[in-house]
């Protein structure tokens, strides 16, 4: 593996995050449990689109397709994000609790990225550092108040979290060329971002009254990052392009 | 069951088809809570005055701001933004806004009312003479 | 203690009658162009009207943003997905600001909610149908949004200040829906075979609800004029239709596309559009619920407050002081 296809690796695991979770998020446009929250809920899933759409664009540049066929055209084990985000949206608990966990780990990942030696990249995570802090501001504050709300906020966010960590873990799946990128100064590594992770999300989880699952009992859910997906992708896939696919060669 | 059945709603929404709904349900939905609300102010570059906007309903100032920040500032340029609770704001009465009428009258705090070039000149024209050696 | 209502309904909202001397200087502050604040005297069927057609224009936002939501996980491309995504969420934003220029009228929030649910107040009936294709997503955000915009603009220009100011932000964030909408069938109609058959099929099936959409005839009412000299209505339904038919026609068969009117023709003679008028028995029977979509459209909002109900909970403030917002 070479540079090129290390850092081709390293950003189309990032857009593919983005886009299927801001895809995920945007099931909730129009049928959010509070109308302000509709509102704020469908920004960052714009948010997350949008910059899925900057990163695939650095990917045209290195020489892939276009950012809507990239996005458009490709089956599920052609996809490098990871099973987190292709998880249906369930209740706002876990919609919320995903939105929580992912998005630190993206934060931590842009802020890394900021001084990263490959400047297309770098300015990319400069330029959309504030709105992933939006992100992280409005996942802390819903995840504070529900950890702290009653004791069936707490119940549904405890059980989400639950269920959500192994999957969060598995956003940290070591890539092929983790070396390289750290070598190079275009990435800190996988292994790195998981530690910074750990350290922000354990005591903002605490503070919101709820419990980390045992540290024995973590087991990363891996496979995502090379293509073995769960079985939710490719139905969401399929609904994404259902438009597109008629015919993809037209102008829509 | 067939009553029920009947109900079931199909939708062209995938969204909605995934939610099972049913229809045909007209109870009142008591109890639903939109909390309090907050006044919005937004102030789109720094230098500038905060400027009232509107209003979201929140829970509390944290969420309030959160929601101030996607319904007034996903658009406009922003730099910053307050919010009060609603409960907080004391105005005038517009029955009482009769205490503003003779505002615009008084006219000795109207700069553009002081002329005094028109005096002036006519001293320099009469040789800069006191008024009263004329 | 919170009573979900701001104000007992049997509230008087004032301790004056509506004497003659009152309403006439009511009336005068409208003539002049003055705006109608809150806090102001109003009379009682100013009030009940401003509400009844405030919360109605909020419940077609938020209702409003179904039909197209139901395409807004298949647009196809980044551009078309992110702009729907955008203009869904416009429309609930919209709904907020409409919700709270009513709300200082004195309903609350929640009691609109439940009159929508319940189907105690209406909403614009062309989202009682469906958005069968992507290009029906296309139709409704280009001529849909073009009705409300007309209808928008000459409200915006009424007598309750609240309102017209909500409006403005509304018409300001809503100029991007139309040429987005257009765009859509732009792109559609000079697209592919296929791509025009669906904007054409799309064409033909909304044309009967977008010619609903502003109403039948006024007939002359005290009612209605009464309305009108408040600055309540701004336009007569027919002055409004006859709009929109000026400005969006020739757009539309400038794209090739067909009306399914045999008789549609401007008429040099009156100025006028010629139209066959659209079945006024399909537009009462589906304003009363009977339309294709109505089932659906109340049962996904009751949804949506029912998925919060737990949330709001949660995150309540039993102590906090309600009361009707300002402005």
């Amino acid at each position: 593996m070479n540079n090129i296809d290390a850092l081709k690796e390293l950003l189309y695991k990032m857009a593919d995050d983005q886009l299927i979770i801001g895809h995920r998020n945007s099931e909730w446009n129009g049928l959010g449990p509070i109308l302000e929250e509709d509102i704020a809920f469908s920004s960052m899933a714009q948010d997350k689109m949008g910059q899925s759409e900057h990163l695939y664009n650095l990917l045209n540049q290195l020489g892939e397709a276009d950012a809507d066929t990239v996005a458009f055209t490709r089956n599920a084990p052609q996809f490098h994000c990871s099973h987190l985000v292709e998880l249906p949206i369930g209740g706002y608990d876990f919609s919320l609790i995903r939105h929580f966990l992912f998005d630190f780990a993206e934060y931590l990942r842009f802020e890394a990225l900021k001084t990263s030696a490959y400047q297309p990249l770098a300015q990319v995570a400069k330029k959309f550092f504030g709105e992933v802090k939006y992100h992280t501001m409005h996942a802390n504050t819903w995840v504070y108040q529900l950890g702290h709300g009653n004791e069936e906020s707490n119940g549904k966010m405890q059980e989400s979290l639950n269920f959500a960590w192994d999957y969060a873990l598995g956003m940290f799946e070591p890539g092929p060329a983790e070396e390289m990128l750290i070598n190079e100064n275009i990435f800190i590594g996988e292994e790195a971002l998981q530690a910074k992770w750990l350290e922000v999300v354990i005591p903002l989880l605490e503070k919101s009254n709820l419990v980390i699952p045992e540290k024995s009992s973590w087991a990363p859910i891996y496979g995502g990052r090379t293509g073995n997906h769960t079985a939710h992708l490719q139905p969401l896939l399929s609904e994404m392009t259902e438009v597109y696919s008629i015919d993809p060669s037209a102008d829509w | 069951m067939a009553l029920e059945d009947k109900k079931r709603i199909e939708s062209l929404d995938p969204r909605i088809s995934r939610a099972h709904l049913s229809g045909g349900n007209h109870e009142d939905m008591t109890g639903l809570l939109h909390f309090q609300t907050y006044e919005v102010f937004h102030q789109n570059k720094r230098g500038a005055q905060h400027k009232h906007v509107g209003i979201v309903h929140a829970p509390n100032s944290d969420m309030a701001l959160l929601y101030a920040k996607e319904q007034y500032a996903r658009r406009e340029q922003t730099a910053n933004i307050w919010v009060a609770p609603s409960s907080c704001i004391s105005a005038t009465e517009y029955a009482d806004d009769d205490i503003f009428t003779t505002t615009p009258e008084k006219l000795y705090r109207n700069p553009a009312t002081y002329k005094v070039m028109d005096r002036i000149q006519a001293f320099k024209e009469r040789g800069m003479t006191p008024s009263d050696e004329v | 203690m919170y009573g979900n209502a701001y104000i007992d309904p049997n509230e008087k909202f004032s301790s004056e009658e509506e004497t003659p001397e009152l309403l006439a200087a009511f009336q005068a502050r409208i003539d002049a162009g003055d705006k109608i604040e809150p806090q102001d005297w109003m009379p009682a069927m100013y009030r009940k009207q401003l509400i009844r057609m405030i919360e109605q224009h909020a419940h077609s936002e938020i209702i409003g943003s179904l039909p197209e939501g139901t395409w807004i996980t298949r647009a196809p491309g980044f551009r078309r997905k992110l702009a729907l995504m955008a203009k869904v969420q416009d429309e609930v934003g919209h709904a907020q600001l409409l919700y709270s220029a009513a709300e200082t009228l004195g309903k609350s929030r929640e009691d609109m909610m439940n009159d929508l649910i319940t189907g105690k107040s209406k909403y614009s009936n062309i989202f009682n149908y469906p958005a069968l294709t992507w290009a029906d997503s296309a139709v409704i955000a280009w001529l849909v949004d073009a009705g409300a915009i007309v209808n928008q603009l000459a409200n915006s220009k009424g007598s309750y200040g609240p309102y017209c100011r909500a409006l403005e932000r509304i018409c300001y964030e809503e100029s991007f829906h139309l040429k987005y909408g257009h765009d859509n069938v732009v792109h559609l109609a000079t697209g592919t075979k296929k791509q025009r058959e669906m904007v054409q099929a799309a064409m033909t099936r909304w044309w009967t609800p977008l010619m609903h959409f502003f109403g039948p005839s006024d007939k002359a009412s005290v009612h209605s004029d009464t309305l009108m000299r408040w600055k309540v209505k701004m336009a007569s339904n027919d002055a409004m239709r006859q709009q929109f038919m000026d400005m969006y026609i020739p757009k539309i068969w400038d794209l090739g596309l067909t009306l399914p009117d045999p008789l549609l023709k401007k008429n040099t003679e009156t100025g006028l559009w010629d139209y066959t008028e659209p079945d006024w028995e399909e537009f009462k029977r589906v304003i009363n619920g009977d339309g294709p979509c109505n089932a659906e459209r109340l049962a996904v909002r009751r949804m949506a407050e029912e998925n919060g109900r737990w949330v709001a909970r949660a995150i309540n403030n039993e102590e906090a002081e309600h009361v009707r917002p300002f402005a």
